[in-house]
């Protein structure tokens, strides 16, 4: 008999405990992203079912305050700062300025985290989010990942969809124009790039579906579309399970998500085969997972590889101990807002410009 | 890694920053996952929010700019108030890109790095679109498959749209490809060169350019079967132009099954045969044919085929390959 490994629970969320604790000077690079940080981190403690048992009442309430503070506002409407690593100590009441205002990928993340914590939502300003996505938005439907400046592709897009699915409106940005540019990227392959023209990978293409589904549920893709994009995601798995991003790539762990969950959106989730046992291959012995085995775990790659097997849950065989079996259970995932069912239940309850001014339940 | 020089004095320490009061950042008590910075970044980012707070844009705030991009190539707004400074100096463009040469290299997996040479060419136009072109063959030998390099490219060549350009891409392509037949960033670029970016001189005559394309993966498929890129661009490739996959019957048929013992020595450019020792039936081959059959109406061939592949040759996928047959009968 060949053993099911265990699913190290107690061991994944001390990673992301730690890393929520702090991280090291090595890690400087993710200060522009640290709200992504804290999301992978309470979004792992949230599919563990674990919140509650491994952070304080005290210590979600500092979480979002700390939320709240970058909340900011100013010409370009409002939202939320990846982290306060560009504003000066003394400009923290005034309104944001050129180079430290709100960052459409980190409010994103930034509400997500909310709702995971629990938060009444009573202090966001909707109209000022209304107002920050369309000031983001270009000329080609895509758009920046800060009003006029850096980078924009099909991650900013899905931001802004998923923004305006949470608070239900979708006034502030131009649908059709966003989703011509989506379509730019689609590729002969099945799948989409980042940018127009670019090659097809798992994570873009995870978002241009998610997004494409988001915004226009009722005709999605023509069956032509579908049928390449499921033929193009389900040769992407691996023999050892695992999936990879591009054709001819290794597997890593973090397309077990990206591809696993736009096969979910495509209706196509009984023709994955289970990716656990690569996944169990890449935790880490410490706790964390990790892209490849043998890698050093974080908490992108160990968020996305649970939120895969929220989606994904291995059949365990029934003569493994019970604790084997008890750690390889899973809550549901809502696999358009990459979040847990009672996490979407919440943000339905209390995001959408209509629940404005009520009182939390 | 090569050993780290010393940190360079603290700019509180150098005289010549001796009139700016460093900004220290804003952050109340328990803060989310926060970063143990080094002394040296706590020191530099000081003075960078110190000079964005009083609009300095000068030569020594290009070099502060450096400095903080080096400790952290991910900090958008170093880099956003760098290009701005750059433009309010009109500094020399070509310098900022000799620079950027290097920081590109360093930091290949960052966007930002990749965005600000965009906004540089953007300023210098055309003229520095083929030294560009030049900077991303040198950067994609050493990684063959990064990303950004290859979104970099397929970004230059559609927004100049320039004749002159695209007229080497084919030959650069090639020289990918030759280095690693399975490299599918490669074959992406070629689809995209050839069929997704209009049609240039010489290549009006499409039918022409169909068969061009259609001899050029069949030869690289006949020297590496069991590649998914040829694969795949064959069949975009036929996808595109609206041909049925019956286009390519008998060549399919080479690779369904073993080579024959004494294989024929005639070259048949159009149906180029596997090269001794290929490991056959390779499974792309028999999914391409069973999903000939099926466009054909023969489900009962088609099935035999996906049942091979659901039970023997390609088992991961078992539940797809059968889901296939379960579709293709109730059509």
């Amino acid at each position: 008999m060949t053993s099911f490994p265990k699913f190290s629970r107690i061991g994944h969320a001390g990673h992301v405990n730690r890393c929520l604790t702090g991280l090291p000077a090595s890690q400087v690079e993710a200060e522009s992203t640290r709200m992504a940080v804290g999301f992978y981190c309470l979004g792992t403690l949230d599919l563990l079912g674990a919140l509650d048992s491994k952070t304080t009442d005290t210590d979600r309430k500092n979480f979002r305050e700390w939320i709240w503070e970058q909340q900011t506002h100013g010409p370009n409407g409002s939202g939320f700062r990846p982290s306060p690593f560009a504003t000066p100590d003394s400009l923290s009441e005034q309104p944001y300025g050129a180079y430290n205002g709100p960052h459409l990928v980190m409010t994103y993340t930034a509400l997500l985290t909310l709702a995971i914590l629990r938060d009444d939502f009573l202090r966001l300003d909707r109209k000022g989010l209304i107002k920050f996505m369309r000031s983001c938005q270009k000329e080609d439907g895509s758009f920046s990942i800060v009003p006029g400046f850096g980078e924009s592709d099909l991650r900013t897009i899905y931001c802004a969809f998923s923004i305006c699915h949470m608070l239900e409106d979708w006034s502030g940005i131009d649908v059709p124009r966003a989703l011509n540019y989506i379509e730019t990227c689609r590729s002969y392959e099945g799948g989409y790039g980042q940018n127009s023209f670019c090659e097809a990978s798992g994570g873009p293409t995870y978002i241009a579906l998610a997004s494409i589904h988001l915004a226009r549920p009722s005709s999605p893709l023509t069956a032509g579309q579908r049928s390449r994009s499921i033929h193009w995601l389900i040769h992407n798995q691996h023999s050892s399970g695992g999936f990879r991003g591009r054709t001819g790539k290794e597997a890593d762990a973090c397309y077990s998500f990206w591809c696993g969950a736009s096969l979910k959106i495509l209706d196509a989730e009984d023709l994955v085969d289970s990716n656990a046992q690569f996944i169990a291959s890449c935790q880490f012995k410490y706790g964390g997972i990790a892209k490849t085995p043998g890698h050093d775990p974080d908490p992108y790659h160990t968020y996305l590889s649970i939120a895969a097997l929220s989606l994904y849950p291995p059949h365990v065989p029934d003569d493994e101990s019970t604790a084997v079996l008890q750690s390889w259970k899973f809550g549901g995932l809502d696999p358009l807002l990459n979040a847990t069912t009672e996490t979407v239940a919440w943000i339905r309850a209390h995001v959408p410009s209509s629940t404005t001014g009520q009182e939390p339940q | 890694m090569t050993d780290k020089p010393p940190p360079p004095t603290p700019y509180s320490e150098r005289p010549e920053w001796s009139d700016v009061t460093p900004l220290a950042q804003y952050e109340k008590a328990n803060p989310l996952a926060p970063i143990l910075y080094t002394e040296e970044y706590k020191d530099a980012t000081g003075y960078l929010r110190a000079v964005v707070q009083s609009g300095e844009k000068s030569e020594r705030v290009l070099q502060l700019t450096e400095h903080v991009i080096r400790l952290n190539p991910a900090h958008y707004s170093a880099w956003q108030y760098r290009y701005e400074t750059v433009v309010a100096l009109d500094w020399p463009l070509d310098v900022e890109m000799t620079l950027m040469d290097e920081l590109a290299d360093k930091f290949l997996k960052t966007y930002q790095v990749w965005h600000h040479r965009r906004l540089l060419i953007m300023c210098i136009g055309l003229s520095a679109a083929g030294r560009e072109l030049g900077y991303i063959k040198q950067i994609l030998a050493q990684d063959e498959k990064n990303y950004h390099t290859w979104s970099h490219r397929q970004w230059l060549l559609a927004f100049f749209n320039d004749e002159g350009l695209w007229a080497g891409e084919l030959d650069f392509i090639d020289t990918m490809v030759n280095r690693d037949l399975r490299n599918n960033s490669a074959w992406h670029h070629r689809f995209f060169v050839v069929f997704q970016s209009g049609v240039r001189e010489g290549e009006e005559d499409r039918e022409r350019i169909v068969r061009r394309e259609l001899v050029y993966v069949k030869q690289h498929i006949s020297l590496a079967p069991n590649n998914a890129s040829a694969w795949n661009y064959l069949r975009g490739l036929l996808d595109f132009n609206k041909l049925p996959l019956a286009t390519i019957t008998p060549f399919v048929k080479l690779y369904t099954a073993p080579l024959p013992a004494a294989a024929k020595d005639i070259v048949d450019v159009d149906n180029p045969p596997p090269g001794q020792g290929a490991e056959l039936p390779c499974v792309a081959a028999v999914e391409f044919l069973a999903d000939i059959r099926e466009e054909e109406r023969n489900v009962d061939e088609a099935e035999t085929l996906w049942r091979s592949l659901a039970d023997e040759l390609d088992t991961i996928r078992k539940k797809y390959w059968e889901y296939r047959i379960a579709q293709a009968r109730s059509v």
